[in-house]
């Protein structure tokens, strides 16, 4: 068992897997539309899935939701979610990837003894992409999607933008759905806001060797996507300018070694989550990178990934 | 490079190697802890607050010393009384919990034999209350309430007085037998007919509905005390009496075994004499805005004239009916009320007027069980001491106070009684009180029949709020009343019980006494 499932990982590695969270309103398609976007290439994997909290708990009624279930089930009811992963199949069509013609498969797994369990429908294109729909089942939502991501890995999980953020010291007690993904999420994030009447990726740098990382692996991203790449840095003050020239400029740099274009280069002085926020706004899609802090560390030293994720006007890839 | 000389899977963002070992584990176990969590409801806790009071104080109580003239088990069975008191008052947890939970403390904590225990859960007492309900469920499926209400209006006219005053009168007759929800849910339809009958507008006729809807539940009230089979608390004192003092070997306690005819003849005045002053009060309470009810008595006429002439089946159950109560009467000293009850339902099943699956649905089991713990408790509080060991410190108290005299002993016993069925069923109050009381009345120098009556009657003046009686929670659900309603007139109907109880104690009763 063990072995079969690292032989499968070591398989899902050499692959461009994407995790596209919705959660049945219409805005949280934005995910499945992105994760269209970017996995242009057959070696991608696309998963579309929808986390159902777990039919217990006395609030409802406990065993007897259950039983309502059960019963529903029996009667040829859908379940919660089948509608919203329909709806994200159309938004697949829509955006080019019409999976109806390709051959499926679907599973059926026991999870947490609810009656509906995990189930899946997978879609795999003759050329090696696959599209799957999933209904996970799970004690809560972002222990569903983090859950996930185990049996994946992922290379980025895409989740829609919350209505509101809880502040970092709250955050060490509670937080939304989308917040605790993004920061316990193993990957990178993307955290997609409406943002498709806008063009390019607007790449943050700090100069840092985690940054250079980041800045790479992002341009691949737009390269292979076709969106235009803004090379970006702040300078916390005017001192420090030069700095922030030569951090995007070595980026640059970088990315001409491989052979990709860069369309802009920008420095900006001030605070940099503020200017990145202010500056990124014109652009489909601000990466920044994680620095890697934990709750409590974020909490004492600030996290300026963090505050962009949280205060962009525009969708916002978190590189890790 | 061209774009497609790119691989995203090798060149752009990575996918991190998820957790194994120790962190999957943690991540497991934090995913378990929130399933956990989601079957935790505050609110649930919150609800279920009163049962783990209850059990704290009983193990506090159970581990305190053991006060000087009372025994270990003596201590314990109290305690269990305290927390069953608890328990009924709070009512955290289902009701018919609270009998299972006295049976197995019976067991583990007294260390009693299960047999006994088992054995002592079933006395006839028990079998009357579940032959009552019984008999109870098979009358109310005859459907007889318009014929009776029809008969009702034939006697009294029209005017809402007499109507009120008759429907009082045969709701208490029917009530003295065979339970007063019983009538209260079979009479129900009959009070909202006549109300909508004569007005389409339940808001302009709020006064007369008041009427004649406290008409039915006050006459099942009052008349739940008039006979043994009225209601369960009447069985319970009787098994009470039994128990506690009939000695086969002395003749002079032969009295203790109550019969049918002599709880008549103690407290069906009870019933009589408050007859006319339910209607007084009701009338005086509420003035109806409208007196005179020919219209819908004609209508009332018309709907049971639809109905044709009586059937077979509605002759059937009136006869076998007839005959539990002659057999109540003449034969309970030696069948016993339970036999008797049993003995009408089983007729009722044998010549088909009722399903077994309708008296299976329609009676509460829980119930039956909540009695039948109840008075194995009461027993146990005799056997362990702890029933003479608390009356004993009752009636220093009351020779503080100066209650030790008749009416003086009767006052506070009523007034506790009182005071507990307000917050408690009636049959429960009884269960957990009685004990304590005949004692006391031994250690007073009172006639424990006396007391009992007492006890049993006060039981049933719960008449403050619309949970407080079922007959009341019954007519409360028609939406005709208010709860406001049920304090205006129970206020005044309880302290006008309470006088004609004490004047019946000490100006009947004596005559009575051997």
């Amino acid at each position: 068992m063990q072995k079969t499932l690292q032989t499968l990982r070591s398989q899902r590695r050499n692959r461009f897997r994407i995790l596209a969270c919705i959660d049945g309103t219409e805005d949280s398609l934005i995910t499945v539309r992105f994760a269209a976007r970017f996995s242009v290439q057959d070696n991608c994997d696309l998963i579309v899935l929808f986390v159902r909290p777990i039919d217990s708990g006395l609030q409802s009624g406990g065993l007897q939701v259950r039983l309502a279930r059960e019963n529903m089930l029996e009667a040829g009811f859908e379940l919660p979610g089948v509608t919203h992963l329909k709806q994200a199949l159309e938004a697949l069509r829509q955006e080019g990837l019409d999976v109806g013609g390709w051959p499926r498969e679907s599973r059926r797994s026991e999870a947490w003894g609810d009656p509906a369990g995990d189930n899946k429908l997978e879609f795999a294109s003759p050329g090696g992409r696959t599209v799957v729909l999933k209904l996970k089942t799970a004690p809560d939502v972002a222990s569903g999607i983090l859950d996930q991501y185990e049996l994946g890995p992922y290379n980025l999980i895409i989740t829609g933008h919350p209505s509101r953020w809880t502040g970092e010291l709250m955050a060490v007690f509670r937080s939304g759905i989308v917040q605790t993904v993004t920061t316990m999420a193993p990957c990178s994030v993307l955290v997609a806001r409406n943002s498709f009447d806008k063009k390019g990726f607007f790449i943050c740098t700090d100069g840092s060797p985690r940054s250079t990382q980041a800045v790479r692996r992002s341009a691949v991203l737009a390269r292979v996507t076709g969106e235009p790449i803004t090379l970006f840095s702040v300078a916390a003050s005017p001192a420090g300018k030069s700095a922030a020239e030569d951090a995007v400029a070595n980026a640059g740099a970088l990315l001409k070694a491989m052979n990709i274009p860069v369309a802009e280069t920008r420095v900006a002085v001030g605070r940099p989550a503020e200017e990145i926020v202010e500056a990124g706004s014109l652009y489909q899609v601000i990466v920044v990178t994680d620095e890697g802090r934990s709750r409590l560390a974020r909490l004492a030293r600030g996290s300026t990934a963090t505050e962009v994720v949280r205060k962009a006007r525009t969708s916002v890839l978190d590189v890790r | 490079m061209k774009p497609e000389e790119f691989s995203l899977a090798r060149d752009s963002l990575q996918a991190q190697e998820p957790s194994a070992g120790l962190r999957r584990f943690r991540r497991r176990g934090y995913q378990r802890f929130l399933a956990f969590m989601g079957d935790i409801d505050l609110a649930f806790v919150w609800k279920r607050r009163w049962f783990v009071i209850t059990m704290v104080v009983g193990f506090v109580l159970m581990a305190l010393p053991t006060p000087p003239g009372l025994t270990h088990e003596g201590q314990i069975v109290l305690v269990m009384s305290i927390m069953a008191t608890m328990l009924f008052i709070t009512e955290p947890i289902p009701l018919p919990t609270v009998p299972l939970l006295i049976i197995v403390g019976q067991v583990v904590l007294l260390r009693a034999d299960p047999t006994k225990v088992a054995q002592s859960l079933m006395t006839d007492s028990v079998l009357f209350i579940m032959g009552s309900l019984m008999l109870a469920v098979a009358i109310v499926r005859q459907r007889l309430d318009k014929r009776i209400a029809w008969w009702i209006v034939r006697m009294t006219g029209t005017n809402v007085y007499w109507i009120s005053f008759g429907i009082t009168a045969v709701c208490g007759v029917i009530a003295a037998f065979i339970g007063e929800h019983t009538v209260a849910a079979m009479m129900l339809p009959v009070g909202v007919a006549l109300i909508t009958l004569t007005s389409g507008d339940p808001r302009k006729v709020h006064n007369l509905a008041a009427v004649l809807l406290f008409s039915i539940s006050y006459g099942c009230s009052i008349a739940g005390v008039a006979t043994p089979s009225g209601g369960a608390r009447n069985a319970i004192i009787i098994s009470y009496w039994k128990d506690f003092f009939y000695n086969p070997a002395d003749p002079a306690t032969r009295r203790f075994l109550m019969d049918y005819v002599t709880w008549i003849v103690y407290a069906f005045p009870m019933f009589l004499l408050r007859l006319p002053i339910v209607t007084a009060l009701l009338i005086f309470t509420f003035k109806p805005e409208v007196t005179d009810m020919s219209r819908a008595v004609a209508r009332l006429r018309t709907q049971v004239s639809m109905q044709g002439p009586m059937r077979a089946s509605e002759w059937l159950t009136i006869l076998i009916f007839a005959l539990t109560i002659v057999g109540w009467v003449t034969l309970s000293n030696d069948l016993g009320l339970g036999i008797i009850a049993i003995g009408g339902a089983s007729l009722f099943l044998i010549l088909g007027l009722v399903r077994w699956e309708d008296i299976n649905s329609g009676v509460n089991w829980g119930v039956v069980l909540l009695y039948a713990a109840a008075i194995s408790l009461g027993v146990e509080m005799k056997a362990t001491g702890a029933a003479a060991w608390v009356a004993g410190s009752v009636f220093t108290v009351m020779r503080e106070i100066g209650a030790s005299d008749a009416l003086g002993f009767n006052a506070v016993i009523s007034l506790l009684t009182i005071a507990v069925s307000n917050t408690m069923t009636a049959g429960a109050a009884v269960a957990v009180l009685a004990p304590i009381v005949l004692k006391t009345a031994v250690a007073a120098h009172q006639d424990p029949i006396d007391a009992g009556f007492i006890t049993a009657i006060s039981s049933a003046f719960g008449y403050l709020t619309p949970a407080a009686q079922p007959a009341f929670t019954i007519i409360y659900a028609s939406g005709f009343l208010k709860g406001s309603d049920f304090f205006k007139i129970g206020i005044r109907m309880m302290a006008l019980s309470f006088i004609v109880l004490m004047a019946i104690s000490v100006l009947y009763w004596p005559l009575l006494a051997p």
